[in-house]
């Protein structure tokens, strides 16, 4: 049978944004459902290092977040969990929701990781960015929310070193996956981004050269609890002493189709270029760039201290990167100031700073809410409300708007979050509801 | 309130020690790599006091929880001690499992050994032992003398003032007043709108400003639960969360307004050249980019005029007023450079360049800036657009500034264009537009008033930049749109509906809860010599009161911050801040320094 509850608020996505939406929304008094497709919450935001301009641990200020969220009396999380479809009956939403199976009894869980311990199977850690190891079993990461392991089916071996580890015997391995319909009054769609694919940027070797790496991998390596511990490259385990970053890669170019400026790249590799003079002092560090975008509130000073850090900044294109026997990289740029021939540069480590796409396909939802030509989401009229999208009682907050930054998307979560609850006041009061507020 | 906060004998009336519990966190790793975290349950659990010590792999999580939970319930345990990362984090969660456990949530004391150990001792794995076991025992001796505490109410007057009447203040009055508060927007100009009164059509939407916020102002007048004062200059403004009293002059007298929550939505001044800046208010046809948006509001078709001059060829100078640099741009009135960028004006130039090259297509234009920073969604199109109508681009750097000559003739604009080779670049052209950004208006007597945090840019400083970003220091006042920095009509309108969301969340209840760590007398102690209120930065905190004809201090629990600059100059001990006591400080330094 299926489960069903009722909410007044449905939240699809739990990043910064879904988690501020439902915060707000709940503190108002008013109940929520989030939905989340991983097994745990945070987004993107947990897994990065450190957040401009400020230099906050980013785990240390998310975590704060996720733990509200967990323990909000009004708050029900469904992690792990997919928004199959979205139907409208009598002016409420039923959402048809998939609860993947973890292939462990989650009631009778006690997270004490005795399963990972005993699993022998290692794979590429999804949260490191393939830059270390899990297990096939395993916790997602360390201060993940929930604290549950997810078998991976498509490691394990069904040796059943797990189920003998369990204390509580909790491993199921033929659990199937449970239907869940939630009703409620409004949805908040909160569905973050991606990064741009490299697959379509082949001509940047990402993927074939282990030295060049995407921004999120050099996340996970600025991180204090990373995988390596310490800044290494991938090929060989290497200190680099010579790191570019290549900006506007997937960004700012209609050749891949994503002609928009992601917003966010300019200052995470001015951040990253910070973090790294930190902990590689004597590296060089050089930042092949467009334009800098540093626009938002210390933005433009934040910028000027990588400068006095003396971070290289370049005006340059980079055409291709190519790699030698040693794994080190060459750039093959052309530079748009000074000269303009075309030059080849060696580094021994590359970050591509990717841009930003939309992360989720909401069409599916059949829920009729616009969307650009390039997946993302809009409101009705961004004068009037920034989150009331054309489609009544839905509601659309953070980067699934287009990119944007942690204080932008916490605003846009805020303001969706008021946005809803005065729709719900306003049709229990029966009155006409206009996209007014 | 409990004035018992200094509880110098610990245990309870009886004398008897109360239990306490010790709880180790691994943090997963993060800090069972570095501190043996079973060492230092071992040594807690021999500390005198402690009942049981435990270390468990995540604290936080629903499983450390619930140890505490079974603890209480079946040792009796009835003060708690965590080790784990730092208190603003985990604080809250551990006092939520005292409480629902049913023991006073103050009895609990949360030690960081991730951030203050783990994380800052990483090659001394010893010596990282040995100090999480000095800290965790300061911990337990501080929980033995805490007194069990409770929250502050403050009643909530569920009304909220908004100061400013531009699109920031009026969503954030709509969402309010959707919300059932009354809201009164105090708007010191004659008319609402704010900048957007002198806005054409508008990016990204391309509607007319005037239309948009004909709307807002239709939206505003039909809503009965808010009240507009135009012309209305603040005269002061004082109280605390749940408690302001607003009192502002408008011709028609003076008028008082409470309210339990304010909203700042000041917004901003256009930045003015100096005089004489790129030849601005000297020579004629040097104008500012709001300046040529008016002009084309009501130009005519065909023919560029500027003062009855027709105007074929224009030059823009982007970042002027914006990203100055010392030394090499004139410091404003106060003496420090705007070094921040204005956020909005590259694809205001861009977006207004391409609406005057579509009704005079003939106009050359030459556009002379240090980075274009079109980052919306659709503002990249703005600049493409602008190259496609042939508009030339030009870019320097921050020291070598472009240099203008103006004659009769014209304007002869030099610049050394970094992307031609550093080849200095010459143009003659009919008028110069200069591309200004923003400053905060002048908000004063708030910040002085109300205490409001002002950052080094001038505008007003949000409690935290990432996750509070709409949220002043100053518990109940909350900012909106561009007071706080430079941003567009729509970033305004999301900040206004923010800020409302938070302000409808602190009036939700009809008491606000307040934390109880403030600064308590003990009467019997005070002699009334006042030095405590010389100390005091938060005026009316502390006053001297005739108490069973004794003058002394008092305190007022919602305005005191418990800061402890009062109990640090009390020469009598008669102060204490709750939760925080000098025998506390005592007793936790010892238990430090013992060797």
């Amino acid at each position: 049978m299926t489960e069903s509850i009722e909410v007044d608020v449905l939240v699809i996505g739990s990043g910064i944004a879904g988690l501020q939406a439902s915060l707000d929304v709940a503190d108002q008094g008013f109940s929520v459902a989030i939905v989340e497709k991983s097994p745990s919450i945070g987004g993107k935001m947990i897994s990065l290092s450190k957040v401009f301009p400020t230099l906050d641990c980013a785990s240390c200020i998310t975590t704060p977040r996720m733990a509200s969220v967990s323990h909000h009396p009004r708050i029900q999380t469904f992690t792990y969990s997919v928004v199959e479809a979205i139907r409208r009956v009598n002016g409420s939403f039923v959402a048809a929701v998939t609860r993947r199976p973890r292939y462990i009894d989650e009631a009778a869980c006690i997270s004490c990781g005795h399963c990972e311990d005993a699993c022998p199977v290692y794979v590429p850690d999804e949260f490191e960015v393939g830059l270390g190891t899990r297990k096939a079993i395993s916790i997602p990461f360390t201060n993940a929310i929930p604290q549950f392991p997810v078998l991976d089916m498509q490691y394990c071996i069904r040796c059943g070193a797990c189920a003998r580890a369990c204390p509580k015997e909790c491993i199921n391995f033929l659990q199937q996956p449970s239907p869940l319909e939630i009703t409620a009054k409004a949805v908040i769609l909160a569905t973050g981004y991606e990064t741009t694919p490299m697959t379509i940027k082949k001509q940047y070797g990402m993927g074939r050269f282990p030295n060049v790496i995407s921004a999120l991998a050099a996340e996970r390596l600025l991180a204090p609890h990373g995988p390596y511990g310490r800044v290494l490259r991938p090929s060989d385990g290497k200190v680099p002493d010579s790191i570019a970053y290549v900006q506007c890669a997937g960004s700012r170019d209609s050749s891949i189709g994503v002609p928009y400026c992601s917003r966010v790249c300019c200052m995470y590799a001015i951040k990253q270029a910070i973090l790294l003079s930190g902990s590689l002092p004597r590296a060089d560090i050089t930042i092949y760039y467009m334009d800098i975008r540093a626009f938002g509130k210390g933005y433009e000073q934040f910028y000027k201290f990588a400068r006095d850090m003396d971070i290289h900044f370049i005006k340059a294109k980079v055409a291709r990167i190519t790699e030698d026997a040693a794994h080190d990289l060459i750039l093959h740029i052309e530079r748009q100031e000074g000269t303009s021939a075309p030059e080849e540069v060696k580094h021994d480590l590359v970050v591509l700073s990717q841009g930003i796409v939309p992360g989720c396909d909401v069409s599916r939802f059949s829920l009729d809410v616009p969307r650009n030509e390039f997946g993302f989401m809009g409101p009705a009229n961004e004068h009037l409300s920034s989150s009331v999208t054309t489609t009544t009682g839905v509601f659309v907050a953070g980067a699934a708007k287009g990119p944007r930054d942690i204080p932008d998307s916490v605003i846009d979560a805020s303001s969706a979050a008021v946005e809803a609850v005065n729709y719900i006041r306003s049709m229990a009061s029966g009155a006409r509801h206009e996209c007014k507020c | 309130m409990n004035a018992n906060v200094e509880g110098n004998v610990p245990g309870d009336v009886s004398g008897r020690q109360p239990k306490v519990a010790v709880y180790i966190c691994h943090c997963g790793g993060n800090i069972s790599d570095t501190v043996d975290v079973a060492a230092v349950a071992a040594a807690m659990a021999q500390y005198p006091g402690v009942a049981i010590a435990r270390e468990y792999p995540f604290m936080c999580s629903s499983g450390g929880q619930d140890l505490i939970l079974d603890d209480i319930a079946k040792l009796g345990v009835e003060r708690v001690v965590v080790a784990a990362c730092a208190p603003s984090l985990h604080e809250l969660t551990f006092r939520g499992v005292l409480q629902r456990a049913g023991i006073n949530p103050y009895l609990y004391e949360h030690v960081n050994i991730r951030e203050q150990v783990s994380w800052v001792h990483k090659a001394d794995h010893d010596g990282a032992t040995a100090k999480a076991i000095r800290l965790v025992q300061a911990g337990v001796e501080k929980v033995l003398r805490q007194a069990p505490l409770s929250a502050l109410h403050a009643p909530a007057n569920r009304r909220v003032a908004v100061i400013g009447g531009g699109p920031a203040g009026l969503k954030a009055a709509l969402c309010l007043a959707a919300k059932g508060h009354e809201a009164v927007i105090i708007e010191k100009a004659p008319w609402l709108g704010g900048k957007l009164r002198d806005l054409g059509k508008v990016f990204p939407t391309g509607a007319e400003a005037s239309e948009t916020l004909r709307k807002l102002e239709e939206l505003v007048a039909a809503e009965k639960r808010i009240t507009v004062h135009t012309r209305a200059e603040i005269d002061s403004i004082s109280g605390f969360v749940g408690n302001f009293t607003i009192t502002f002059n408008t011709p028609d007298g003076s008028s008082q307004v409470t309210a339990g929550a304010v909203i700042v939505a000041t917004g901003f001044e256009h930045y003015r050249p100096h005089p004489g800046e790129f030849g601005y208010g000297q020579a004629a046809h040097v104008i500012t980019l709001p300046e040529l948006i008016s002009l084309l509001k009501d130009s005519p078709p065909r023919r560029l005029e500027h003062h009855g001059k027709e105007i074929k060829s224009l030059a823009m100078i982007h970042c002027v007023g914006s990203r100055q640099v010392e030394g090499v741009h004139q410091p404003q009135a106060d003496g420090k450079v705007n070094d921040y960028c204005s956020r909005v004006c590259c694809s205001a130039a861009l977006y207004t360049i391409n609406r005057l090259k579509d009704k005079y297509p003939h106009v050359r234009i030459y556009d002379i800036y240090r980075d274009i920073r079109s980052y919306g969604m659709q503002h990249e199109g703005y600049y493409e657009r602008a190259s496609k109508h042939g508009v030339l681009f030009f870019r320097h750097t921050e020291t070598d500034q472009p240099i203008v000559e103006s004659s009769e003739r014209g304007h002869t604009v030099k610049v050394k264009d970094v992307l031609t080779w550093n080849e200095e670049m010459e143009m003659q052209v009919d008028l110069l537009v200069l591309v200004t950004g923003m400053m905060p208006s002048d908000t004063k007597r708030l910040t002085s008033q109300l205490k409001l945090s002002v950052g080094a840019d001038r505008f007003l400083q949000e409690v935290h930049p990432k996750l509070r970003p709409v949220e002043m220091a100053i518990e109940g006042v909350f900012v909106a749109g561009a007071a706080q920095a430079p941003m567009d009509m729509t970033e305004a309108i999301a900040a206004g509906a923010a800020a409302a969301a938070k302000a409808a969340i602190l009036l939700s209840e009809p008491e606000i809860p307040l934390k109880p760590f403030v600064a308590v007398v003990d009467e019997s102690r005070c002699t009334g010599c006042g030095d405590c209120l010389a100390e005091c930065s938060y005026q009316g905190t502390l006053v001297m009161a005739e108490v069973n004809g004794r003058t002394v201090a008092q305190v007022n629990p919602a305005l005191c911050k418990g800061c402890g600059a009062c109990v640090a100059v009390c020469p009598t001990r008669a102060i204490n801040v709750a939760g925080w006591t000098l025998d506390q400080f005592e007793a936790m330094v010892e238990a430090i320094a013992k060797a």
